[in-house]
């Protein structure tokens, strides 16, 4: 198909006021454009079900059939960009975040922002997380250590109670009002087989992402405490050794090289 | 802080952690596992397939226009929040 084509072909294919493209030729006596509007329909409808399922927390929360409209309107504007349909909506979050009408649910962008975390994790690369023997071996120079974390990390941050919200509408809490509302930092990270969500604790987001972007450990723990003054190193040092986030150290003499 | 105070901070705060990371000795959890098709996280098993294998769409006419017909009538109206109880009205896009 040429360029020209193919753009005729993919605009009609999201648009059904377009009706067919031009020049489809029937391969039997059946009318091209009923045959083409079946096959839109099945791209939307797929489409919108690879949505429903990377999203199942979110479309809990807001039912089905509206979950489905706000699937509809982001698959008409997005089409997919590769055939590996686990990734497809990876900027489904930003169109919920701008998306009309959501005042009340404020934090939907974020249960998808979350969920969508969760897939990328389940297919990050495989990684062994250091056991704690390798950090009881560490001595010197314990501020100038950088540490490498595991692919599948990533801290969705949030103004909401976003795990407790996310655990209500995935089956791993009970559904039920929530009495505290106060703003929740997610970390998301495979570092075995199974996915898991944690509530960060405070300054735990700002610590895990300084270390990601290469910080020091004294660096890290420091810009965690200036965010938030009850910042806890022990406690961050148990859940991030603990919870088998660190695949690699970097000593000081090599964490400086360029 | 020196950097002297500031490593013997972390040595002792690294020092606590260990002690309490190693107690639980998690350590050899994989020992006898394998990565495989039968091991995934909850709401991700049926992914092998993959969405966008299904034909339902043949059956119905899906695919209509961008009016937003639907009232939420999930989760939301059970946990409170301070906007409300997230039961949405219908809008348009």
């Amino acid at each position: 198909m040429s360029a020209a084509t193919e753009t005729a072909f993919g605009a009609a294919l999201r648009d059904p006021g377009r009706g067919a493209p031009a020049h489809l030729a029937p391969s039997s006596g059946r009318r091209p454009e009923r045959r083409f509007s079946v096959y839109r329909n099945n791209v939307a409808v797929s489409l919108m079900g690879a949505l429903a399922t990377r999203f199942p927390a979110a479309r809990r929360i807001v039912g089905e059939a509206f979950f489905d409209e706000l699937a509809r309107a982001y698959v008409a504007q997005h089409p997919p960009r590769s055939p590996l349909m686990m990734m497809y909506g990876d900027d489904f979050p930003e169109f919920v975040a701008q998306a009309p009408g959501l005042d009340e649910v404020s934090y939907l962008a974020d249960i998808t922002r979350l969920e969508a975390a969760r897939t990328r994790a389940y297919h990050a690369a495989d990684a062994d997380p250091l056991p704690a023997s390798a950090f009881a071996a560490l001595d010197g120079a314990l501020d100038e250590v950088r540490l490498a974390l595991h692919p599948s990390v990533e801290v969705v941050r949030s103004g909401h109670p976003l795990v407790t919200i996310w655990a209500m509408n995935s089956g791993e809490a009970e559904l039920g009002p929530i009495a505290d509302w106060s703003p929740q930092d997610a970390l998301v990270c495979r570092p075995e087989l199974d996915v898991f969500v944690r509530r960060l604790p405070d300054g735990g987001a700002a610590f895990l992402v300084a270390l990601a972007g290469g910080a020091t450990l004294a660096d890290a723990a420091g810009r965690a405490a200036q965010e938030a003054r009850s910042f806890d190193l022990t406690e961050n040092l148990i859940g991030l050794i603990g919870g088998g986030l660190v695949v690699a150290i970097r000593p000081s003499q090599q964490g400086d090289a360029p | 802080m020196p950097a002297r105070t500031v490593n013997a901070a972390l040595a002792g705060s690294l020092l606590a952690a260990l002690s309490i990371v190693s107690a639980s000795a998690a350590e050899d959890k994989m020992a006898g596992k394998e990565k495989c098709y039968g091991v995934a996280m909850k709401g991700q098993n049926d992914c092998a397939a993959g969405p966008g294998t299904t034909c339902a769409g043949t059956s119905k006419v899906d695919y209509q226009g961008n009016a937003w017909k639907a009232v939420a009538k999930g989760t939301c109206t059970t946990m409170k929040t301070p906007k409300g109880m997230g039961s949405l009205e219908p809008i348009k896009m």
